[in-house]
């Protein structure tokens, strides 16, 4: 018999309860004329969910925010019913939902693991020959005496997780709650679960990161809007997920890139309109074009700015991929190349192209441009391409803006700048990393000065 | 149900937990401790002396404190428990959206600490018997029974008051109301004696003082305690309350809570979205 059986179950939330809260509106809802039809939005917050989980076995739930897994793991505890269908769990669940949800502020340390360890149906006893580890992992001993509402945030959070898991439980269901607390506590708390997942309890975990589904999860099921996308081997959902994920992302920065472009087509026609022709003429004198109004949505469109004179212009940039493929998401150390299309309306000798990359907060990460790799260019003419080809992409997770730029021999005239114009984004590919900005490709050794020298290569 | 049943009894220690906490929580803050839980029936007697035997002397019940005391600390337990059950469920929300337990827990274990507080005032009142020379009888040994069946009745009461506020907040607002009226409807600080035997209105004959017993079970729980701790006020001493009039009273208590267990963990599923 599995541990966890959940069989077609579905949930069903009324978003507006059309219920009278009181009987003051009771009274009043007899004698108020109400339309039958406006009543009772109401949302589906899991449908036909089927799964069972093995004794012992650790099952892991990804998905996007308002993909159900919140609701789900409340219906493995039986804190709300489901709408249609049957769960059955069995054996002691605990749940690590919310830390420290059934403590008491006037009541010390000790009073509340007893109180805790009683919610969850074990007796004093039990309870008393747990204390001491209790204390021990939630490095309370000094407190433990004190009413916790003088605790500090910290300490309450160990507290509630060392009680959670010290009730030995069959079942532990864990909702991610391990992004509170120090990153040493979160350390010692992963552990313990790894400790407790050998022991042989049934684990389900909630989280957003897939590290820690990885380590922790042999088997991992993807809700996405309360269905059921994928149940399977941990690596492969993630996988998929991830491939999900990255589709969607891309497909949102095409559509911002495509309407930010628009967008500007439209308000450069309108500049145009208003002086023909005014832009070849003085050819000094650059004209700023904010072709946008700065939106919440796009932290950059402040820094957004096009300018130059026009002769001749990038009219489009295109990021490919190994296999030439056009993207706009690519993986850390995978080759990038930037493809800037130009168009000029008579010949022009040795011009300069450039561009830069910045992060998301603006910083610029790089700023090259042909002369200084002397590459020249003896003339445009027409239309072509450049491309700056890079073949290792150092930089990690995250979304990056793109300036491009087209100058005159010198550099001091602009043909074409656009500040920030363009976007791409990268995400983790099997480059590990993932702290700082950019990837460093270098290689670890390790020389002790006693005994034997061992070399080891990783990365 | 029997698997409700033994999932509660599973629990009984959260339930003793709970009343723990109560206590502790109720006496930690304030300097006087549980003096304060004696001090309140104690002036309340000493009002109602004051009112009965020196503002309306005639009502001449002998040995008035006692007469009041006895029937002050019941209805005292009955009022403050089943005041705070009512938002037992509705203020634990917190705990029932975040951990499972058998729900029936909150009320009944407000229910009990409200008895242990009962049973600590009982001292105060053995000794008003002592002191005003009620004599001391065998009936003393019915109290234990007279007790079961009046936290039988509270917890069935209580159930039904907890889940009806979860649902319609303003039931413990009505209930203030409520408790008040049901006070002076039952026959604390004066007897049934005093009532007209039946009155006629509307050209109905009713049986007031029959009326008071069948339909207030506190009534009778009230007469119970009376009967074999104070007597009667026509001085006799006290007495085994009478078999059918106890027995009633006893089935009138267990259908009570019954059908508030019953009411109960029917509704209690739908708790965890609704506080």
């Amino acid at each position: 018999m599995p541990a966890i059986d959940v069989a077609h179950v579905s949930k069903r939330f009324f978003l507006q309860p059309d219920r009278p809260r009181s009987f003051q509106e009771l009274l009043v809802g007899v004698f108020k004329y109400k339309p039958r039809s406006s009543t009772k939005e109401t949302l589906w917050a899991l449908r036909d969910l089927t799964f069972a989980v093995g004794t012992g076995e650790t099952l892991g739930i990804i998905g996007s925010n308002g993909s159900g897994k919140s609701t789900c793991l409340k219906l493995l505890t039986h804190i709300l019913e489901p709408t249609i269908g049957r769960i059955s769990v069995q054996g002691r669940v605990s749940a690590l939902l919310e830390l420290g949800a059934g403590f008491h502020p006037e009541l010390t340390g000790r009073e509340n693991i007893f109180l805790h360890g009683s919610v969850l149906g074990l007796s004093r006893r039990e309870m008393a020959s747990r204390l001491d580890d209790i204390v021990t992992f939630a490095e309370l001993e000094r407190f433990i005496d004190v009413p916790v509402k003088l605790y500090s945030s910290g300490m309450y959070v160990r507290l509630a997780f060392a009680t959670a898991i010290n009730v030995s439980p069959d079942v532990l269901l864990i909702d991610e709650v391990l992004a509170v607390g120090d990153q040493n506590f979160q350390e010692k708390c992963l552990e313990r679960i790894h400790a407790i997942k050998a022991r042989g309890v049934t684990i389900v975990f909630v989280s957003h990161s897939l590290d820690a589904i990885r380590s922790m999860c042999d088997r991992t099921i993807w809700l996405d809007k309360g269905v059921m996308r994928e149940d399977g081997l941990t690596d492969v959902v993630i996988a998929q997920y991830l491939r999900y994920v990255h589709e969607k992302e891309e497909r949102e920065a095409i559509a911002e890139q495509e309407s930010r472009h628009k967008a500007q087509r439209a308000s450069t026609r309108d500049n145009e309109e208003v002086t023909p022709g005014g832009k070849e003429a003085v050819g000094d004198s650059q004209t700023p074009d904010h072709s946008e109004e700065p939106d919440d949505a796009d932290p950059m469109a402040r820094y957004r700015n096009r300018w130059g004179s026009r002769e001749a212009e990038i009219v489009d940039v295109s990021f490919l991929d190994r296999e030439g493929q056009a993207h706009l998401l690519f993986a850390t150390g995978e080759p990038m190349t930037i493809v800037m299309h130009y168009r000029a309306s008579k010949r022009m000798e040795r011009p300069m192209f450039g561009l830069a990359i910045h992060r998301s907060d603006g910083l610029q990460i790089n700023g090259p441009n042909n002369n200084f790799s002397k590459f020249e260019i003896p003339y445009i003419s027409g239309e072509g391409e450049v491309r700056y080809k890079i073949d290792v992409l150092p930089l990690l997770e995250g979304t990056y803006y793109l300036t491009v730029a087209l100058y005159d021999e010198g550099g001091s005239h602009a043909y074409d700048h656009q500040a920030l114009n363009y976007v791409f984004k990268v995400h983790r590919g099997d480059i590990r990393e993932r702290y700082g900005t950019v990837y460093v490709p270098a290689t670890w050794e390790h020389l002790p000065y006693h005994g034997g020298s061992e070399k080891s290569d990783s990365l | 149900m029997t698997a409700r049943l033994r999932e509660l009894f599973a629990h009984r220690g959260l339930i003793e937990n709970l009343v723990l906490r109560d206590l502790k929580v109720r006496y930690k803050n304030s300097v006087l401790g549980f003096l304060w839980s004696l001090l309140n029936p104690l002036l309340l007697m000493a009002v109602f002396t004051v009112v009965f035997t020196v503002m309306l002397p005639n009502l001449s019940i002998p040995k008035f404190p006692v007469f009041v005391m006895c029937a002050l600390l019941p209805w005292n337990f009955f009022n403050t428990s089943v005041m705070s059950a009512i938002n037992s469920v509705v203020y634990n929300g917190h705990l029932i959206k975040t951990v499972y337990f058998p729900r029936e827990v909150l009320p009944i274990s407000t229910v009990l600490s409200g008895f242990v507080n009962f049973l600590l005032a009982l001292p105060v009142l053995l000794l008003l018997i002592i002191v005003f020379h009620v004599p001391i009888t065998v009936w003393m040994l019915y109290l234990p029974l007279i007790m079961i069946v009046q936290v039988a009745f509270t917890i069935g009461i209580s159930l039904i008051l907890a889940t009806l506020n979860v649902f319609y907040r303003d039931t413990s607002h009505i209930m203030e109301v409520v408790m008040q009226a049901w006070f002076f409807l039952t026959p604390i600080f004066y007897t049934v004696d005093l009532l007209p035997e039946s009155k006629t209105v509307w050209g109905i004959v009713l049986p007031v003082r029959r009326l008071i017993y069948i339909l207030n079970p506190m009534a009778s729980i009230i007469a119970s305690y009376r009967s074999i701790l104070y007597g009667f006020s026509n001085g006799s001493p006290p007495a085994a309350p009478a078999f059918d009039f106890f027995s009633r009273t006893i089935i009138t208590s267990l259908v009570c809570l019954v059908l508030g267990y019953a009411v109960f963990i029917r509704h209690s599923h739908s708790f965890g979205e609704e506080v």
